[in-house]
């Protein structure tokens, strides 16, 4: 059984840097064999880390992402209903009884398998994500309380198939409604917040390799800041490596002004957000280099993309 | 540390129950049995390893984590007085059980507990429901008695003209179309059902004779009406209340409540008033008052949102959002409003006025957590309406 130092080993070897309690988070995951809820704002890592996770064990991910309207044949199996009826009409002149014919075309070899049954039929105990269980609606959550609890799927047509290695489990939800406490029970729930400032930077390096140290501390910096403003849509981890690649491309050593107005498509994507920086710029006086010549007062300079980020520019 | 070996497992249980006594957190024998396998994981020597490996077995969600370390720090890192402390309690369940934290809007709060708080405030408010009503008491009857409210005059809650009603059915069958996505099974509708047809085809040997279809399904809508009966409002009463009356009028789960001070539920006087009886609703209790909506909002989540409130429901709020209260309560209120409705209208009588932002304070905090922002003068706004409103799903 790995411990959460190997896994943080691990983990930091296939460049995803975890905490030491996400790592024992995940340890118990392994041990206790219980699913693990995972909340926490957009973009901080939620379904990255059952994907390394996967990468760590060595086993199968298995991906059932959730949507509004997703039902129990979605996640669970289908028939494959072209081949039925195919079947159907080959067999039409042979001899065989009603119920020998329905056992033929309801047997496995007609049989669609979805996420979850997928995930019940592994050889080895795969890991399973369930990516954002929050958008699913309440008779989905019901549902899924039930495989998560007995790890038995049961087909009319086939009989009750019961998992031999039960996978590991990791729900993620943004939280765009309240779960319910039947679900909470059933899991382990760890929050991950926003990274530190180290952690950041950690994550920076290890994402990014060759990114300048300097640039690494500014946008960590820099970023840290951000999510203390009261954005609309604060900017997560994969915007601050967003933007390094886009400062990278840009050849960028160091962070300056001129550098944040080309390249603010990247970390900040709603108008409103950009009021908001404009009104706090000072704020950000101590992360940006102090050596960029200031920006012409009253009005964009002209190579300025306005922040979309898409439109190229010409390099100094 | 007093982590005493041999009698750790009765040690961890008594945290378990205080954990469940003295903070609500559901933990029961399952998660007792889980915590013992969970710690066996780890070195007992090192509090912080013990305390994250507990940590997501006993915790269910945002808000419980930092109750969570601080009963953990108080119940095993106390030096040995902390088998005394179970039995004095420590403040945390002083205040459980005694003073309400009712200066709690005051109470600085820091970023991190900021979000998620709603829940903790939640448990403060409903310890402050007995203060708070003490509280209100007196404001209210002050206005009862105070020139002003004089005017407040009895409000009328006449059936419906035809216009309202036309308006409110076309409101309430466009966004019942829109309430579900998920294809059902049914006699007939706009998709094949493959799946049933096939089996269905079985007794004419695999020829596809009957077709089944799929449809969604018309759910009933849920609607939620709070109406803003400050003083401030009166002059578009009449609009709103109208609107209340036809949608409660076709659309049978209408709830409707008012609020200024306090909040009362007049659905009943409303749907009488639809089925064509009219009713005086008295100024009194929430009418005709200033305007606390952030507390107001609050004592509705409390009361009413676990019954009233379903995934699906529309919260229709009309009010001008001049509101006298904390904006953080009214934020933490519409968070929640927000999280178990599937969409927040607000409807605001000032958008009519030409150059008008919503700047106030109460409706800057509000803003975020609404899904749509309109005016509803006529019946036309109404009909139009139905077009605006997005239904998160």
């Amino acid at each position: 059984m790995i411990d959460a130092r190997g896994l943080q080993a691990r983990f930091t070897a296939r460049g995803f840097i975890v905490n030491e309690a996400f790592a024992t988070a995940l340890q118990l995951v392994l041990a206790l064999r219980k699913p693990l809820l995972v909340e926490g704002p957009a973009g901080v890592g939620k379904t990255e880390s059952a994907k390394v996770l996967a990468e760590t064990l060595g086993t199968r991910l298995i991906r059932l992402q959730c949507y509004e309207g997703l039902d129990a044949q979605t996640a669970l199996y289908e028939w494959n209903y072209q081949r039925q009826i195919l079947r159907i009409r080959m067999s039409e002149g042979a001899a065989a009884s009603l119920e020998s014919r329905e056992a033929e075309i309801f047997g496995e070899a007609f049989l669609l398998k979805r996420p979850l049954l997928e995930a019940i039929l592994q050889d080895a105990p795969p890991v399973l994500l369930i990516d954002e269980i929050d958008r699913a609606d309440e008779a989905f959550e019901a549902f899924l309380l039930e495989v998560l609890a007995e790890w038995q799927v049961t087909i009319p047509e086939l009989g009750t198939i019961r998992a031999t290695h039960p996978p590991f489990v990791i729900l993620t939800s943004n939280r765009t409604r309240e779960l319910s406490d039947a679900l909470r029970r059933r899991c382990l729930f760890f929050w991950i917040p926003y990274p530190t400032l180290e952690e950041e930077i950690a994550i920076l390096h290890a994402r990014i390799p060759g990114l300048p140290a300097r640039l690494a501390d500014q946008i960590a910096g820099a970023m840290q800041i951000f999510r203390e403003w009261p954005l609309q849509k604060a900017p997560g981890v994969a915007e601050s490596l967003d933007w390094a690649l886009a400062l990278m491309a840009m050849h960028r050593e160091h962070l300056d002004a001129r550098a944040l107005e080309q390249t603010l498509g990247c970390v900040l994507k709603v108008r409103e957000d950009h009021r908001v920086l404009e009104s706090r710029r000072a704020a950000l006086d101590p992360v940006l280099e102090a050596t960029a010549p200031p920006l012409r007062p009253g009005g964009h300079s002209l190579d300025t993309d306005f922040g979309i980020g898409s439109v190229s520019t010409p390099r100094q | 540390m007093s982590l005493p070996r041999p009698g750790f497992p009765e040690r961890l249980a008594a945290f378990c129950a205080r954990l469940r006594g003295e903070h609500g957190f559901m933990v029961g024998p399952g998660e007792l049995h889980d915590a013992v396998r969970a710690i066996q994981l780890v070195s007992l020597a090192e509090p912080r390893t013990v305390r994250e490996v507990l940590r997501p077995v006993l915790t269910g969600r945002r808000d419980d984590l930092a109750v969570f370390d601080r009963a953990f720090d108080e119940f095993f890192l106390q030096p040995r007085a902390g088998t005394r402390l179970e039995h004095t309690g420590p403040d945390r369940g002083a205040a459980a059980s005694g003073r309400p934290r009712a200066a709690e809007p005051g109470r600085p709060r820091d970023a991190t507990e900021e979000e998620g708080a709603f829940s903790a405030r939640r448990r403060d408010a409903r310890l402050d429901l007995v203060g708070r009503d003490a509280e209100e008491k007196s404001p209210a009857l002050r206005a009862a008695y105070s020139p002003l409210a004089a005017e407040g005059e009895h409000q009328p809650l006449v059936p419906p003209d035809a216009p309202w009603q036309a308006a409110a059915l076309v409101f309430v069958r466009r966004l019942e179309i829109s309430l579900s996505r998920r294809y059902r099974p049914s006699p007939r509708g706009p998709r094949f059902d493959i799946r049933r047809t096939l089996r269905s085809s079985l007794g004419t040997g695999g020829e596809l004779l009957s077709p089944r279809w799929r449809s969604r399904p018309r759910r009933r809508l849920r609607l939620v009406l709070l109406l803003d009966g400050s003083r401030s409002m009166s002059p578009h009463a009449g609009a709103s209340l109208a609107m209340a009356i036809a949608i409660a009028g076709v659309a049978t789960g209408t709830e409707v409540f008012t609020f200024s001070t306090s909040l009362r539920r007049i659905t009943r006087d409303v749907r009488r008033a639809a089925s064509g009886e009219p009713r005086v609703l008295d100024p009194h209790e929430a009418w005709g008052g200033g305007t606390a909506i952030g507390a107001c909002l609050t004592d509705f989540l409390i009361r009413f949102a676990d019954r009233l409130l379903a995934r699906d429901s529309i919260v229709i709020i009309v009010s001008d959002g001049l509101d006298v209260g904390d904006p953080a309560v009214l934020r933490d209120a519409m968070d929640g409003l927000r999280r178990r409705a599937a969409a927040i209208v607000w409807l605001n009588p000032l958008l009519e006025t030409p150059g008008y932002e919503p700047s106030a304070l109460g409706m800057a905090a509000a803003r975020p957590f609404v899904s749509t922002f309109a005016s509803v003068q006529s019946p036309q706004d109404l009909s139009a309406l139905s077009h605006t409103v997005r239904i998160r799903r």
